[in-house]
């Protein structure tokens, strides 16, 4: 059952001699979350404003809803967006903001009032209905441009790193109301971001880009547990890096080198044998014990450094001049003790350099 | 700093401060003497001038010529002010020059301006009069509206208009419904100040002018002809109207920014 909302069609970019963006091909289905994630300057913005249609591809086609929009203005799109700074018109009230695009469409007054009175409901905003905007909270102007842009019911909703904005608690909380909101209205989310957290907690599927390409476009478990890059394994979560050297390859599995040590790794593209090779373990996958555990692979070191963090505790393990970081919730070992650490093979994801 | 030259810069701030509104004062106190002269000792007190200057038609009609035309150069150059305004904040060749150009009535001496403006109605064969002094008011004061406004719009993200293109706006509708409400504490403050700048014109009315004379040239033929205490007190009136708005307007542009 597909249903494409946005299909872009081989759209690329650059600023001067800059390039924004290689081409890009993609489709978004109608009702997803989507996240473009990645560091700035990777050209998750500038795709998100190719959308908004504050800026015009050099080459490719967007597709909207079936038809192509390409070399249309902002207004003449049926999309909407939710700015980072907001950009609520500080000359209106919420109420006013919200009916600001509505009236724009040319809709009768009443229509308008009800629309309004429903988007404010949903929001839980209508105690804030004649307010300006610098009279409410951070957090409530943020649902007040999300209002605005939900109002007039676009094919596809933008949010420019909406929430980078707020305080870090705030941030949590909004981060499932938000996804509660997309699920209640069944809109179609184009979610740009630098945090991998906010990606993870909300997205049915994130795209991680990296200098103007795609790296990965999976869902969320697809990304934290196969990470198909290098890149993407250290950005999205925290993962050990092992630079290593592949022994031998047995269909999807790996034999690599690191330290003398033989490791059992998932390849990852198609190494061969002697090639240098990244290998990734997640923190939380690898496993610490006093003594060789029952894991495809295990390696004996020296406990470098032991950070409480709260729930949980950061250990360091010195092994040669390298240092592999796991959490544990709690240990009898401490600082230069021996100890091993000890994953499966399918915890470790070998790609090529 | 030492407290010793620390209380020395403060006194003489004060002097400053004395020499400037010493005069101004000295008008006031003596549009209240009991005297058609001007001049100390004053003997007796009066108000009469002030009634005597409100039933004073020369002066009211000249008043009401000077505000007539005050107001209409002002609307003139809130228009082509915040027009130059918006077209600077683009880049473009020649931005540069064009700016220099907007600023430079404003650095122009008041008499050369107005020679040449004189100049320039002959030749496009303007006869001086009311037309004329709108004119060269409009012009001059269009530099003070577009600095306000540029620095105003300056401090417009630029995600206000993006959002009202979003919403459903062409370019028209957002600059009338965004970007003129965002720049009201600036139209306000500069057209006030454009407004005061018009009013207390002397030398481009005086060249410009024919037989009916704006405010400041009527006071200035009057004092020709002697002075009386009736000027001080049209002078009284006016600088408190005049600095009441000029007052207001600083604060509210103060206030909303």
């Amino acid at each position: 059952m597909s249903d494409t909302v946005v299909h872009l069609d081989g759209i690329s970019k650059r600023f001067g001699r800059a390039v924004a963006l290689h081409p890009l091909d993609i489709r978004i289905e109608r009702g997803e979350f989507v996240t473009f994630l990645g560091p700035s300057g990777c050209g998750k913005s500038t795709t998100l404003r190719i959308l908004g249609g504050f800026e015009r591809p050099d080459t490719g086609r967007v597709i909207l809803g079936g038809a192509d929009v390409t070399g249309l203005p902002p207004n003449r799109r049926n999309v909407n967006m939710v700015f980072q700074d907001y950009a609520l018109f500080p000359h209106m009230t919420v109420a006013e903001n919200v009916a600001f695009g509505l009236e724009l469409k040319g809709r009768s007054r009443a229509e308008i009032g009800a629309r309004v009175a429903e988007v404010l409901a949903l929001l839980e905003l209508t105690a804030l209905t004649d307010r300006f905007p610098d009279q409410i909270s951070g957090g409530q102007r943020q649902r007040a441009a999300l209002a605005r842009a939900l109002a007039p019911d676009p094919d596809l909703l933008l949010l420019d790193e909406p929430l980078g904005a707020l305080d870090a608690q705030l941030r949590a909380q909004v981060q499932v109301e938000l996804k509660e909101i997309q699920r209640r209205t069944g809109k179609t989310f184009f979610f740009v971001t630098h945090d991998q957290d906010e990606a993870l907690t909300m997205s049915d599927r994130i795209v991680v880009m990296n200098a103007g390409r795609i790296e990965q476009d999976g869902s969320p478990e697809d990304l934290y547990l196969r990470p198909e890059s290098r890149f993407v394994a250290t950005f999205v979560g925290e993962a050990n890096l092992l630079e290593a050297r592949v022994l031998r390859t047995d269909g999807s599995e790996v034999a690599v080198d690191w330290q003398g040590v033989m490791l059992l790794g998932r390849m990852v593209g198609t190494p061969s044998q002697g090639t240098q090779v990244g290998a990734a373990v997640r923190f939380e996958r690898m496993s610490l014990s006093p003594v060789r555990p029952d894991r495809t692979n295990a390696v004996e070191g020296r406990i470098a450094a032991r950070i409480f963090k709260g729930s949980r505790t950061l250990v360091e393990l010195e092994v040669g001049p390298h240092r592999l970081r796991t959490y544990v919730s709690g240990t009898e070992l401490g600082t230069g003790d021996t100890a091993w650490l000890g994953w499966q093979s399918d915890d470790m994801a070998v790609f090529e350099t | 700093m030492t407290a010793q030259t620390r209380a020395l810069m403060i006194a003489l701030y004060w002097a400053f401060v004395i020499y400037l509104f010493l005069p101004i004062l000295m008008m006031a106190v003596m549009s209240f003497k009991d005297s058609n002269f001007i001049g100390f000792p004053i003997r007796a007190w009066t108000p009469d001038w002030y009634g005597e200057a409100l039933q004073d038609g020369e002066f009211i009609a000249a008043g009401l010529y000077s505000l007539g035309i005050a107001l209409t150069a002002t609307a003139i150059s809130l228009v082509m002010g915040t027009w130059l305004a918006v077209v600077l904040t683009h880049k473009f060749w020649g931005r540069t020059l064009l700016f220099g150009l907007t600023m430079l009535p404003a650095v122009v001496p008041g008499i050369i301006s107005a020679i040449s403006f004189r100049i320039y109605i002959r030749l496009i064969d303007l006869e001086p009069g009311t037309t004329a002094i709108i004119f060269g008011h409009a012009v001059h004061n269009v530099p003070f509206v577009a600095l306000v406004v540029s620095a105003r719009l300056a401090t417009m993200p630029k995600s206000q208009i993006e959002a009202a293109r979003d919403l459903g706006a062409d370019p028209i509708v957002a600059f009338a419904r965004i970007t003129l409400p965002y720049l009201r504490p600036a139209l306000i403050g500069g057209g006030v100040f454009a407004m005061l700048i018009s009013f207390d014109d002397f030398l481009r009315s005086f060249f410009l002018g024919s037989y009916e004379p704006t405010l400041p040239v009527l006071i200035f033929s009057k004092l020709r002809s002697g002075m009386s205490p009736e000027i001080n007190a049209i002078a009284t009136m006016v600088l408190i109207a005049t600095a009441a708005l000029g007052l207001w307007a600083e604060r509210s542009m103060r206030a909303r920014s």
